[in-house]
Order: C-alpha cells, then sequence, then structure tokens
C-alpha cells in the first residue's frame, strides 16, 4: 500500500500563538512512525493536523501542504467525514459509544452505506478478531461497551476504527492509560495491522516508540513555544544513534 | 524526566571500567618488571592481582546489564553500556596475558647470557604499556584522534616481535631452552596485549561516533 502524507513547510497557528513551524515529512505506507518530544512539543498538534481535528478548535490555521495520496486534505472540496474514514484516530482515553459492543462496530460501515444485517455480522466479527477482542466478547456482542475493561474499552475502539478500513490510523497516547497486558495486545496489534494502513503514534512513553515503530520524530519547542520537527529518522539510528545534541539529550533523558 | 540516578550509574560503571584499566596497567608493567629484572615479588603481584581484575570484569558485565535491564539506556549511554563490556573483556585478556609473562619469568629466571633479547622485551613493554595507557586515556576522555593513532603505535611493537627471531638465530644452541622459549613467548604476550589496546580504541572510536572505525574508514 502505498498511502502516504506528504507534509510541506506546515506551519500552524492558535489564534496568533504559532504551535508549529515548517514542519517538513514524508510518512510512508505499512509503516509505523512514532512522535515524541516533551510535553507541548507539537506532537499531538500535528498529528490532529493530520485529520484535521484542529478544525474542532476555533481560531486555528494551518498554512502549508499536507497531502494524502498525493492530494490536499485542507482544500474546501475535502469531504471531513470520509478524510475521517481513511485517517482514523485512536485516543488516550478510551472512548467506545454508550451503546453495545456490537453497535460500535458497526457503527461507522451503517454511517458509510447501508449494509445488510449478515454484512454488518461478518464486519463485526472479522474486525473483532482482528482487533484480538473477538475471543473476550463474542458471547456478549449485546453488552454495553462500557461495561468492558479499559484495555478491551481500547481494543474496541481499534475495531471500530478497522471496521470503516481506514489507510492510516493515528494514535495519541493510545496505551497510556490501560495496563501492560493490554498495552501489550495493543502493541502487537499494531504491527499485525500495519501491513493493512500505516500507524502514526503519539507516545510519551519512548521505550515503546522504540519497541514498535519503524520511524521516529522527534519534536522539541523552542522557548517562545514554536515547536519544530528536529529530527525524523529510523527508529533504529534514532535510538542508538540520533544526529542531532537535541535528539540524544531528550532520548537519554537529560531534558525534558 | 532527567534521570539523575541512572547517569550516576553510567558514570559509575565508566569509573570501575577505568578502574579497571588502572589495574591492568599495573600488571603489564610487572609482567615487564618481572621478565626483564627477574623481579619475583613483580611476578607474584601480578599474578595474584588478577583475581582482583577478573572480579572487577564481572562486575562491569553484571553492572551493564543490569542497567541495560531497568533503565533501557539508548543512544552514547547504550553505546557506553555495550562499549564497556567489550573494553572489559580485552583488559581482562590483556591481565592475563601478564600473567603469563609473569608466570613464565617465576619458571626461567634467572636468564643470563640473552641481554639483547632482555632489551628487546623491555622496549617492547615499554611502547606496550604506552599504548594500553594511551587506550584507556582515549576511553576516560572520548578522544577520538588518540583512539584513530594507536594502530600507529601498534607497529613499531609487531616489528619489534619480529626482530625477535632474527636475534634468536644469533644465539648459540647451548642457551636454555626454558628460557629462550619463555623470552619467545613474553613478545608473543606483549605482543597480543598491544592488539587488545588497538581494539579498545575501536571501541572507543565506536562509542564516541556510534560507527565502527572500519566502516569510518570506508
Amino acid at each position: 500500500m502505498a498511502t502516504t502524507f506528504e507534509v510541506k513547510n506546515l506551519d500552524f497557528y492558535y489564534g496568533d500563538f504559532q504551535a508549529l513551524e515548517d514542519i517538513n515529512v514524508e510518512i510512508e505506507g505499512s509503516t509505523i512512525t512514532a512522535f515524541i518530544g516533551p510535553s507541548g512539543c507539537g506532537k499531538s498538534t500535528f498529528l490532529r493536523c493530520l485529520n484535521r481535528m484542529n478544525d474542532l478548535i476555533p481560531e486555528t490555521r494551518v498554512e502549508g501542504l499536507i497531502t494524502l495520496d498525493g492530494r490536499d486534505i485542507y482544500t474546501n472540496e475535502t469531504d471531513l467525514v470520509d478524510l475521517r474514514r481513511r485517517v482514523g484516530m485512536i485516543f488516550q482515553q478510551p472512548n467506545p459509544f454508550p451503546m453495545s459492543i456490537y453497535d460500535n462496530v458497526a457503527y461507522g460501515p451503517r454511517l458509510h452505506g447501508s449494509p445488510s444485517k449478515s454484512e454488518l455480522d461478518g464486519i463485526v466479527e472479522t474486525t473483532l478478531k482482528q482487533a484480538a477482542l473477538w475471543k473476550e466478547v463474542k458471547d456478549k456482542l449485546n453488552s454495553l461497551a462500557l461495561s468492558l475493561s479499559g484495555g478491551q474499552q481500547q481494543r474496541l475502539c481499534i475495531a471500530r476504527v478497522l471496521a470503516v478500513n481506514p489507510e492510516v490510523v493515528l494514535m495519541d497516547e493510545p496505551a497510556s492509560a490501560i495496563d501492560p497486558t493490554s498495552t501489550q495486545k495493543i502493541e502487537d496489534l499494531m504491527a499485525e495491522l500495519k501491513e493493512r494502513f500505516s500507524i502514526i503514534i503519539v507516545t510519551h512513553n519512548m521505550q515503546q516508540a522504540a519497541r514498535v515503530s519503524d520511524h521516529t520524530a522527534f519534536f522539541m519547542a523552542d522557548d517562545t513555544g514554536k515547536a519544530n520537527l528536529i529530527e525524523f529518522g529510523n527508529t533504529d539510528q534514532i535510538f542508538t544513534n540520533p544526529k542531532d545534541e537535541r535528539t540524544e539529550s531528550y532520548i537519554t533523558g537529560r531534558f525534558g | 524526566m532527567t534521570r539523575k540516578t541512572f547517569h550516576e550509574e553510567l558514570s559509575e560503571l565508566e569509573a570501575i571500567t577505568s578502574q579497571m584499566g588502572e589495574l591492568v596497567l599495573h600488571s603489564i608493567n610487572g609482567s615487564i618488571e618481572a621478565i626483564t629484572a627477574c623481579n619475583m615479588e613483580a611476578a607474584d603481584e601480578t599474578i595474584e592481582r588478577d583475581s582482583t581484575i577478573d572480579a572487577l570484569y564481572h562486575e562491569i558485565e553484571e553492572h551493564s546489564l543490569a542497567i541495560v535491564a531497568r533503565q533501557a539506556p539508548v543512544a552514547s549511554d547504550l553505546r557506553l553500556c555495550f562499549s564497556v563490556i567489550f573494553i572489559a573483556i580485552h583488559l581482562e585478556r590483556m591481565a592475563d596475558l601478564a600473567v603469563n609473562v609473569a608466570k613464565g619469568a617465576k619458571r626461567a629466571c634467572p636468564m643470563e647470557g640473552v641481554a639483547p633479547l632482555i632489551k628487546l622485551v623491555a622496549d617492547m613493554g615499554r611502547q606496550t604499556a604506552d599504548l594500553v595507557e594511551a587506550s584507556m586515556k582515549a576511553f576516560s576522555n572520548r578522544d577520538i584522534e588518540l583512539a584513530h593513532k594507536l594502530p600507529d603505535m601498534d607497529e613499531p611493537i609487531d616489528r619489534m616481535f619480529k626482530a625477535y627471531f632474527k636475534e634468536l638465530a644469533k644465539h648459540p644452541d647451548e642457551e636454555s631452552l626454558e628460557w629462550i622459549s619463555t623470552i619467545i613467548l613474553a613478545g608473543r604476550y606483549l605482543e597480543r596485549i598491544a592488539d587488545h589496546a588497538v581494539d579498545i580504541g575501536e571501541r572507543v572510536s565506536y562509542l564516541v561516533t556510534g560507527y565502527s572505525s572500519d566502516a569510518v574508514e570506508e
């Protein structure tokens, strides 16, 4: 799969405040890219630029270019519902809808088409299996999603994203609020799923970035709070031999 | 989220490695003193010191593994943890070779009538000790220029070892086989010690740059 994000000269503003400055990066298909950096370094802001989640915040402004598969996603013609289907998102706190497990997974396919009951049954089963949750929930698909544990809820959210066949999945600290076993399951899941779509993960857990990602991007803000992409490279290289001293200082825990 | 305790542990790891280097240098000098002056006290000290050096080697290995397991070091910290293990292995081998030289001295002394050979061992020993000292200095100071000079410092030592055989050929047959072979072996051990020092230099180069020195030359 060749879907790629290409970001050129991206600046981002909250009102007068410039949060991101001149970000240039290319995200390859079928890879996992980790965004790391200290709090307030702009990594989540940048992540939310990629499916225009920042549009929901008033007074925000984007300059520069973000293309997905070669097409600018910041034009007036961009269908935001479709963009967010293609570019799914998993948040720090699992946020299943207050409905049954089944309906959570079926929500997207129903929204984007009108599948038959048997088609839906198939999608629900397949995606729950892919999200490594099927065995735990197959006998209680009609139970409330909120009755699941946090780790299970997060995997349900992943199933919900999978059900609409995304091309990229953005994960904002997906494992920071859940237990180590579920974290392990989600990390394993990421490795399996990247064959089907690219994953971009924001994480404060540098070991998680080192474990799961193919590429790592290190962000850092200057004194005014303006964030730059300091270094982007293969994860092996970033964690054994970073080129930029600031990357070295951050990942070795000498600042941040 | 700076990691103070962690960096103190790394400093300690480095300090133990330097300490091991100093002890090994003592042993090398002691073994040279033993073989060139038949100083049996120096020979015994060198032999006894080996257990302390072995203990330091194990301490460095365990300490490094513990840091890797608990702290998940990365970048230059990770390279340090691995490099000190390799450096410690080289140092430990050097100490073993010094013990071999010292034991040879104990077996073969007194060695009369081989003055030119003794002088050759003494010269070679001095240069080998200088090379070892330089390798550990390169490590402590992260001095990559010095590390890159070590192969050049090793060259005359290799040449001197070859000169042994020319010198030996001059000696009449009635020389004791025991100390002739001891002297040859001492030369061989010193030459190996020097090679280990050059290897330490390569580790230092990797530690500092993240590339092995072979890769840099390409």
